[in-house]
This record gives structure tokens, C-alpha cells and sequence, in this order.
């Protein structure tokens, strides 16, 4: 197997685990699904680090591992834990019919991946349309689920597609740049984690579609 | 050492102390110092400036010019004022038992680590520096609008939290695409993502990918500006801030993602033209702009009410620069100073008037607040007077300055609807101001306040805000005409 292989092994398996993320209702497996996704991600830059001979990048991928792979899923598991739910309540859209949203939002990331300079390069190409569907499915999430740990997991999948497109066609950013967004990430979901903690000891609910009262 | 880094080291102490236990004298006179020192500090970057010389520290990757020059004073100034204010708000919540040691040290870290952010936006020259410390403000603000930790707080910091991530997130992809548009010619390392390595290289980049950079860079950081449509935590988080908290967000917050579109669209005016994003952005403001019409005639809270203005006065802003030319960019940059400046007047005049009644909704504060309490009554009308762009304050200069770049530019249609908005809305701010200041008590039983007006450090801040604001509209001092012509160079000029 080539290198090119593994990287479009690695972007395929982001993308399906993140059809999964759509199909599933246990919070538990959705949290582990995301944990994959980035540990998938991780190993897509440690095989550019490889194949580019950009030795900077396995620090990008070993932190993309240890707290996207590992902390933040361990953090969202204590969350949930703690308050106790463990589902997703119905969706505003059923799964069949969320899949085939997704399957058309896929579609049209790969069209417009087809637009990049890079896009000659076969595998760039698979990196770019895969992380712009990843994006499309991630706000998709975010729209029609009620949960407030979905909706982190969520943004969080836009996140990892954020990067995926940094690792696809610039073969990643300056590390001092990287590490602050990492840094920056991590306290974001701490704030997030915190927050559902708050919303929950309120309202007895994780359902933000309850969080309705501010308008006009 | 660097002057630069002194800037914005002093703040972060200062957040540091504050995280610190100690008696409250002491807590309240570091806060205000700091950020005194801070304000000065700027000042002296910005003059260090305008001596010729250009403030850089860390390979480029802070570097001051005109517009950062610009945005890192008014930063200050509002960062200092909302300090002052702060330290008396506090004090009155405290006098009531709403506030706990635990808030206090809450709000004296976050004030100037929110303070650290804003000044580390105005001078980040590296792209990917400046996201970081967009991202930081954000941070820093969501447990400030949670502050009062009432339901409502928490929905507003929920969708705050939620929609900021969500808009950076594009903001990120935006940088990264940008960044791929010229990674064959930016070249290696951390100067790679630098600003002006962006403008050496602008011929360069390539079409597709840029074009699709600075749209979601755009939609971004117009998010966190409160670009309409991507607006909507902009109400809730306002009527949940405390006023100090609230002034920073409508101040610096929106100074400083106004600073990142500016950016984002020099990159591509000097790439692609100025049509592309000039357009977009006329769109997005004029649409922000309307937007804030039919919320401001049906508005039922006053802190909501200054939302939807901040609204309309980023929507104003978008306008001038994608009206472009010098004198479309000279009235935006213009009016970047002047909101500055009257914005804070609004905020600690409504505040004050909010804590006097114990909420800021219509319904509970009821009308005729003047003869409850005249003087933050009187400095809100003069704010409102100021904020609606009434002659002869400030912004009516830098609306009209907008307005006559509009018709004599191609945009005349644009301009047209645009000045019809800004008529409508006007009126519509009379009519709520009147309303709550002269309308009479729904109740004759309401005639008291529930706690009386008194004179102290807020209220001293206030009025100090408010002659500051009314002396700017006749007299500019000579350091600040400046930096704002020298900003104008830098978005007009391209240097």
C-alpha cells in the first residue's frame, strides 16, 4: 500500500464515521465515533510528516491524537456521565432521511473540491472533498440535533474537516499557529463541557431546543 | 524591552492579580490601574508610530500600521473606561448582595484578559495569531455575558459559545484556504501566515482557492462582528452582560473583527479588485442595517435595543468600505472612532438605568424614568442623540461622509436604501428613548425608583464619557486625526 493509499483509507474512514455520527442515538458511541475521526486524522498527518519529509507534522499529529483522540472524548464521557443521559432524543429529522441529506451534501463537497489547483494531484482531491462534506454534515448535526453534547461533537466535526483541508492541500499550517489552535480548542470544549453542566443543573435537560426563551 | 510587548503584557498581569485573592480596595485600584497603564501604553505605541518608527516584535508577527495603530487605542480607551465603570457597578451590585467574592474575582480576571485579547487582535500582522486571538476574546467573554447566572444568561451564553465557535470555525477554514491559495510563494515557517507576506505575494494567489477563503474568512469573523445574517447572539449576549462586560463587546469585540474583515478584504482587493469582497460586504451591511429597522421599532428591552444599534452601526461600517474609495473607507474608519467613543455613553447610562430598576426590560423599568432619575436619563438621551447620528455629534459627519461617497460612487441604489434605513431607524430610536425617558409611569404607585440615583465611581465614568463624546464632535485631538488618515493609507492606499 501506497502512502496516497493510506491517506484516502484514513479520509474515507472520517467521512464514514461521520455518516455513523448521523445514524446513531447513543451519545457513548457518537463521542467514540468522534474519537476515531480525529485518531484518523492524526494518522493522516503522521503519514504526510512520512511522505512529505515534514518532521514538524508528527507534533501536529500527536497532539491532534492526545487530545482530540483521547482527552476530549474522555472530558465529554465524564460530562455525560455526571448528568446522567445517554440519548439522543428524536432528532428534527429521521435518520433515513438525514443520511440521504448527508449523501447530497457530499456530493456537493466534491464538487466543489473539484475547483483547487491541487485538485489535479488525485489524493488532494479525495482530502478536500472529503473534509468540505465532512463540514456540510457536521453543520447539518448541528442544526437538526437537540442535544447539547451532539451539537459539541458537531462543531467539533467541522473542526477536525478545518483541519483535514489544512493537512490535504497545504500540508499544515506553522506549528506555533497549530499549537495555539489546539490550545484554543481544549478550552473551548472545557467552556462548552462547563456550560452543559450549568444548562443541565437548570433545566433537568440537555435539550437546547428548551433554550427558547430570548427572542425579538 | 519591546514597547509592543510591554502593551500587552500589562494587561495580562493585570488579569493575573485579579484571578488573586486580596482586599477589594486593592483589587479594584489594580484593575483600574492596569488598564491605565495599558491605555497609556497604547497611546505610546500608537505615537511611537506616528514618529516613523513601526512597532514589530516576535519576526513580524505583531506589527503595528495606521489601522492597527487605530483599533489598539480605541481598544484601550474603551478597555479603561469599562474598568472604571466596572469598579462601581460592582460595588452597587455588591451593596445589594448580588454579588459574591467569586463574581468579583471572575470579573477582575476577565475584564483585562478580554482587554489582553482585543489589543492582541489590533496588533497581530500574522493571520494565524490573529484567529488565535479572536478565538481568546470570544473565551474570554462567555463566562461575562453567564455573569448574573440566570437561565436567560445561560441560554444567551449557550448560543453565544455555540454560534462564535461555529462562525471561527469558518473563519479558521477561511485562513487555511487562504493560506493554500499561496503556500508556493509564501514560503516556510511562522512568517509564512504574516499579513504583509499576504500583500508582497497578492498577484500570485490563486483565484479559486482565494475567493472561497475570503468568503468563509468573511462570514467568519462578520459573525463575530454581527454582520446580519450571522447576528443573532448579538441580542441575547447584550441584555445578559453586565453594561462593562457589554460596552467591551460592542466596542472592542466589534472594533477588532472589523479589523480582521478589513484585513481579509485588502488581501483580496489586492488580489482579485475591490469589487469581490467590497461587494460582499456592501450586501452584508446593507442587509444589517435593515435588519436592525423592524427590532428597534418592536423592541421591548433596553439593552436589546442598543444591540440591534450596534447592529446597524457595524451594518453602516460594512457599507463604507464596500462603497470604497478613500472618502467610503475615510467615513468607516471615521465612524469606527466616533461609535467608539458614544457607544460607551449608551452602555453606562442604560446600565445604570437598568441596575436603578433591577432589569432592563420596557415592562418593568416603565416610562418617565427622567424624573426618577434625571442624570443617567439625560446622559442615555444624549447618547441616543449620539448614536443615531443626530448633527452635530460625530457619526452624523462619518454617516454623511459614507453617504456622499455612496452617490457620487456607482452605488447610488445601494446608498439610496441605505439612507432610507438609516432615516427610519432614527425615528424609530426616538420613539423608544422617548418613550422610556419622558412617557409617563404606567403606574402612579411606580413614581419611586427602587433604589435611588446616587453619585459615584459609575456615575462619575459616565459623565466622563459622555464630555469626552461631546467634545469629539467639535474638536479631535491632533495625534488621533492621524492614526485615522493613516489607517485610511492603509486600507485606501494598500500600503
Amino acid at each position: 500500500m501506497t502512502t496516497s493509499d493510506v491517506l484516502i483509507l484514513c479520509a474515507a474512514g472520517m467521512l464514514v464515521s461521520a455518516y455513523l455520527m448521523v445514524g446513531q442515538n447513543a451519545l457513548f458511541t457518537t463521542i467514540r465515533l468522534y474519537g476515531l475521526q480525529a485518531l484518523l486524522l492524526g494518522i493522516g498527518s503522521a503519514v504526510i510528516a512520512v511522505s512529505a519529509a515534514r518532521y514538524e507534522l508528527f507534533v501536529t499529529a500527536a497532539v491532534t491524537v492526545a487530545l482530540k483522540a483521547v482527552l476530549i472524548p474522555w472530558f465529554l464521557m465524564r460530562v455525560i456521565d455526571r448528568i446522567g443521559i445517554h440519548r439522543e432524543i428524536e432528532p428534527f429529522l429521521n435518520v433515513p432521511a438525514s443520511l440521504l441529506v448527508c449523501l447530497g451534501l457530499t456530493v456537493v463537497g466534491y464538487r466543489v473540491s473539484t475547483g483547487f489547483a491541487e485538485s489535479s494531484q488525485g489524493v488532494s482531491h479525495h482530502l478536500v472533498g472529503v473534509a468540505l462534506s465532512m463540514l456540510l454534515i457536521g453543520l447539518f448535526l448541528m442544526v437538526t440535533r437537540k442535544r447539547a453534547i451532539t451539537q459539541i461533537l458537531a462543531l467539533l466535526t467541522v473542526e477536525n474537516a478545518v483541519f483535514l483541508v489544512a493537512v490535504g492541500v497545504t500540508s499544515g499550517m506553522p506549528l506555533v499557529v497549530e499549537l495555539g489552535i489546539a490550545f484554543d480548542v481544549i478550552l473551548a470544549v472545557l467552556m462548552l463541557g462547563i456550560l452543559v453542566r450549568r444548562i443541565v443543573d437548570r433545566f433537568e435537560s440537555m435539550d437546547i431546543s428548551r433554550l427558547s426563551k430570548l427572542k425579538g | 524591552m519591546n514597547l509592543l510587548v510591554w502593551t500587552l503584557g500589562v494587561p495580562l498581569v493585570t488579569a493575573a492579580i485579579g484571578a488573586l485573592g486580596g482586599p477589594r480596595k486593592f483589587h479594584e485600584a489594580a484593575l483600574i490601574g492596569g488598564l491605565a497603564l495599558t491605555f497609556g501604553l497604547c497611546m505610546a505605541t500608537a505615537d511611537q508610530f506616528l514618529g516613523g518608527h513601526v512597532p514589530a516584535a516576535f519576526a513580524d508577527a505583531l506589527r503595528v500600521d495606521g489601522l492597527s495603530a487605530l483599533v489598539l487605542v480605541l481598544c484601550g480607551f474603551v478597555g479603561l473606561l469599562s474598568a472604571t465603570y466596572g469598579t462601581g457597578y460592582l460595588r452597587r451590585n455588591e451593596a445589594r448582595q448580588l454579588v459574591t467574592p467569586r463574581m468579583r474575582l471572575e470579573f477582575h480576571f476577565l475584564i483585562p484578559a478580554f482587554v489582553f485579547a482585543m489589543l492582541l487582535v489590533a496588533v497581530s500582522n500574522n493571520l494565524g495569531i490573529l484567529w488565535i486571538a479572536v478565538e481568546l476574546t470570544t473565551l474570554a467573554s462567555v463566562f461575562l455575558i453567564t455573569f448574573h447566572d440566570r437561565d436567560t444568561s445561560l441560554e444567551a451564553g449557550w448560543k453565544f459559545l455555540m454560534l462564535g465557535s461555529l462562525g471561527l470555525g469558518f473563519a479558521l477554514l477561511g485562513t487555511v484556504l487562504l493560506f493554500a491559495a499561496g503556500q508556493r510563494h509564501l514560503g516556510e515557517g511562522m512568517t509564512a501566515l504574516n499579513w504583509t507576506r499576504f500583500m508582497q505575494v497578492a498577484p500570485e494567489l490563486h483565484p479559486f482557492t482565494l475567493r472561497l477563503g475570503v468568503v468563509f474568512a468573511l462570514i467568519g469573523y462578520g459573525t463575530k462582528a454581527g454582520l446580519a445574517p450571522m447576528h443573532t447572539w448579538k441580542p441575547d449576549a447584550y441584555r445578559e452582560a453586565p453594561s462593562p462586560a457589554g460596552v467591551l463587546m460592542a466596542v472592542g469585540m466589534l472594533n477588532g473583527a472589523l479589523y480582521c474583515i478589513l484585513r481579509i478584504h485588502l488581501i483580496s482587493k489586492a488580489s482579485l479588485g475591490p469589487e469581490f469582497s467590497g461587494d460582499l460586504l456592501l450586501k452584508l451591511g446593507l442587509l444589517s442595517v435593515l435588519i436592525a429597522v423592524p427590532f428597534i421599532l418592536i423592541q421591548w428591552n433596553l439593552k436589546r435595543l442598543l444591540a440591534y444599534s450596534s447592529i446597524e452601526h457595524v451594518g453602516i461600517m460594512a457599507v463604507g468600505i464596500g462603497i470604497g474609495g478613500e472618502a467610503g473607507v475615510l467615513g468607516a474608519l471615521l465612524h469606527m472612532t466616533y461609535h467608539s467613543l458614544a457607544k460607551p455613553v449608551a452602555f453606562f447610562s442604560a446600565g445604570t438605568l437598568a441596575q436603578l430598576h433591577s432589569s432592563s426590560d420596557f415592562k418593568r423599568m416603565q416610562g418617565g424614568t427622567f424624573n426618577r432619575a434625571p442624570v443617567a436619563s439625560a446622559l442615555f438621551v444624549i447618547a441616543a442623540l449620539m448614536i443615531t447620528g443626530s448633527p452635530p455629534f460625530g457619526l452624523f459627519f462619518s454617516e454623511m461622509t459614507i453617504l456622499r461617497a455612496g452617490f457620487l460612487g456607482s452605488h447610488a441604489t445601494a446608498t439610496s436604501i441605505f439612507l432610507a434605513a438609516l432615516v427610519v431607524l432614527f425615528c424609530g430610536f426616538a420613539f423608544q428613548v422617548g418613550r422610556l425617558v419622558l412617557g409617563p409611569p404606567r403606574h402612579q404607585a411606580d413614581r419611586r425608583v427602587p433604589v435611588p440615583e446616587r453619585f459615584d465611581l459609575g456615575m462619575g465614568a459616565a459623565i466622563l464619557a459622555a464630555i469626552l463624546a461631546i467634545v469629539s464632535a467639535f474638536y479631535l485631538p491632533g495625534p488621533l486625526v492621524a492614526l485615522i488618515r493613516a489607517a485610511t493609507q492603509v486600507v485606501w492606499g494598500g500600503a
